[in-house]
């Protein structure tokens, strides 16, 4: 099966990302079975690493203005984290 | 209509193709970054507006791009003459929003072509929208980027229509900067947000076009009256299915729900009306939805902010000019006229003045800046009569020899500001603290006159009857312009 792709948005430092646990994050979906949901953002929990074969999805990074970095990340998302009581 | 105007946006898409400023696309265009690149090849062309027939993963919808993004397309949407010049079409919008505001009428659903399609609850997903994704880089799709959003006060009847960008995060959440000067953001952030509690909304796309004129005038008037002033006529509105709003009843989309006060998500970045992408990626206010309701084969208007010109710059120019004018003229002023080139992205104001008394281009800036449009003026350029303030040559003429390098030049410190100057450090940014300067661009009155400077120009050396003769025979010296 293909791997998905996600991306999110790192504000300018990306060595403050921390790597291997869990953590909550805004994440895009690039790849959703349906393209009309393409670009859906949700929080998540998940974990991240900057070797982009470590886990089952992809991660694009862009920096706070929107300048793509050139190699992607991998993440495994474990929970999609509902924010809103409306 | 008492002025030859367009009760919908259908009516005027019609309109620029009478008048050729109209391409339709009949081949399928991508929703991402296919049509916003479109978009912006023609505001940075000028060519005639997009309109798509036919959108990539969203049969039975349309766009339409780049709606007022010239001077020729604001006189279409004001029934006007399309080379109706600048001033002209300046002093025809100062006349009609001069006086009694007209009010809006309420009509039937029946009647509401924006009810011809109702979704409800779970059937009210935004991404059954064919928002696009306007520029690489973007933190979302901005289904709202031409559009307006309806909200009330908490305490009173004031009604707002702003233009407020909006990008989607979910099927059910919008999300976009307010900021707290804004209508919109005293009455969110001063009212609704101490109370914690939700401040309905209607998002409203494609409506016609001086109702998109209206939402980014600065006027006092509530802006569905101002449109009724640009028509002469009263605004058709409509009440919203989920909450006490009213919306114009032919405009294509509506978007209703809830501006959430206890959260804020992420959005950005976006392109931004002055060329950039300043502002990064940060919480902002939160838009939830309950309810979208449409015409039959809804035409989306996408507006693709970037370098010169599309239409926020071009509106927001046009009207914060006019609305300085206003003041001006209401204080006595005798100024000659106020103009703001679009691609000043509205930072740069230029007003020209009898200069009658010293101390007159000091008493416009401190106007200017103490007005409570401040915040969208850095730059106020004061010339005298003699120079045409339409024309950029003259301007910069008068800029680089009447203005003195030190004395000439007045700075404003600890300003109101916006987070979105592209030339401020990251500490102005983030308090949104501006900076602000006066170029006076007037010889001071107690020059001696035999000392001014005489400006050596056709029409200023030459007597009249001379100048009558050149003009009479230039073509035939062999000139063909």
């Amino acid at each position: 099966m293909a791997k998905k792709e996600y991306d999110t948005f790192v504000l300018t430092e990306l060595s403050q990302v921390p790597e291997d646990q869990e953590m909550e994050m805004i994440v895009r979906d690039l790849t959703p079975a349906d393209r009309r949901y393409k670009y859906r953002s949700f929080y998540a929990t998940a974990m991240v690493s900057k070797s982009e074969s470590k886990y089952p999805d992809l991660l694009w990074v862009r920096l706070g203005r929107g300048q793509l970095q050139e190699k992607p990340w991998s993440v495994k998302i474990l929970k999609e984290v509902n924010k809103f009581s409306y | 209509m008492p002025y030859p105007v367009f009760k919908d946006n259908r009516e005027f898409i019609k309109a620029l193709e009478a008048n050729n400023d109209l391409v339709t696309i009949q081949q399928e265009v991508d929703w991402d970054l296919e049509m916003g690149a479109i978009v912006r090849r023609v505001c940075e062309k000028k060519s005639a507006s997009p309109y798509f027939k036919k959108i990539k993963d969203y049969p039975g919808f349309e766009a339409f791009g780049a709606p007022l993004a010239t001077y020729k397309r604001l006189a279409i949407a004001m029934g006007m003459k399309p080379d109706a010049s600048v001033p002209e079409i300046s002093d025809e919008y100062v006349k009609r929003t001069t006086g009694e505001p007209i009010k809006s009428v309420f009509v039937d659903k029946r009647k509401a072509s924006c009810k011809e399609n109702i979704w409800l609850g779970k059937d009210a997903d935004l991404f059954k929208l064919p928002g696009p994704m306007v520029h690489d880089g973007d933190g979302g799709r901005y289904l709202a980027t031409w559009h307006f959003v309806v909200s009330k006060d908490l305490d009173t009847e004031f009604v707002n229509w702003g233009m407020y960008r909006q990008m989607v995060f979910d099927e059910k959440t919008m999300v976009g900067p307010v900021l707290p000067f804004s209508d919109m953001g005293k009455m969110f952030y001063g009212k609704y947000v101490p109370k914690n509690k939700p401040m309905p909304f209607a998002t409203v796309i494609g409506c016609d076009p001086l109702a998109g004129v209206a939402a980014c005038a600065p006027s006092p008037i509530p802006e569905d009256e101002f449109t009724g002033m640009l028509m002469g006529a009263p605004v058709e509105l409509v009440k919203c299915e989920t909450n006490d709003l009213y919306v114009p009843a032919h405009a294509e989309i509506i978007i209703e729900g809830d501006v959430i006060p206890d959260i804020r998500i992420d959005e950005a970045p976006f392109g931004e009306y002055t060329g950039y992408r300043t502002s990064p990626r940060e919480p902002r206010t939160v838009y939830r939805v309950n309810a979208i309701t449409f015409r039959n084969n809804p035409i989306v208007t996408v507006s693709n902010m970037g370098v010169p010109t599309d239409e926020g710059q071009l509106l927001r120019s046009f009207s914060l000019g006019l609305e300085m004018r206003k003041l001006l003229e209401s204080q006595g002023i005798p100024i000659t006229g106020v103009f703001m080139w679009p691609e000043s992205t509205h930072h740069l104001v230029v007003v020209g003045v009898r200069p009658a008394y010293s101390g007159i281009a000091s008493q416009i800036a401190n106007l200017v800046f103490g007005s409570k449009l401040s915040p969208w003026f850095t730059m106020v350029v004061v010339v005298d009569d003699d120079t045409d303030i339409y024309n950029k040559d003259e301007v910069i003429h008068a800029l680089c020899t009447k203005c003195h390098p030190i004395r000439g030049i007045r700075k404003y410190e600890q300003a109101p500001g916006t987070p979105l100057y592209p030339f401020a450090d990251p500490e102005e940014r983030k308090w949104s603290r501006g900076s602000q300067v006066l170029f006076d661009c007037t010889f001071p009155l107690d020059w001696p006159k035999a000392l001014i400077p005489i400006k050596v120009s056709f029409k200023n050396v030459y007597p009249k009857e001379i100048q009558e003769k050149v003009q009479k025979n230039w073509k035939s010296y062999g000139f063909k312009d």
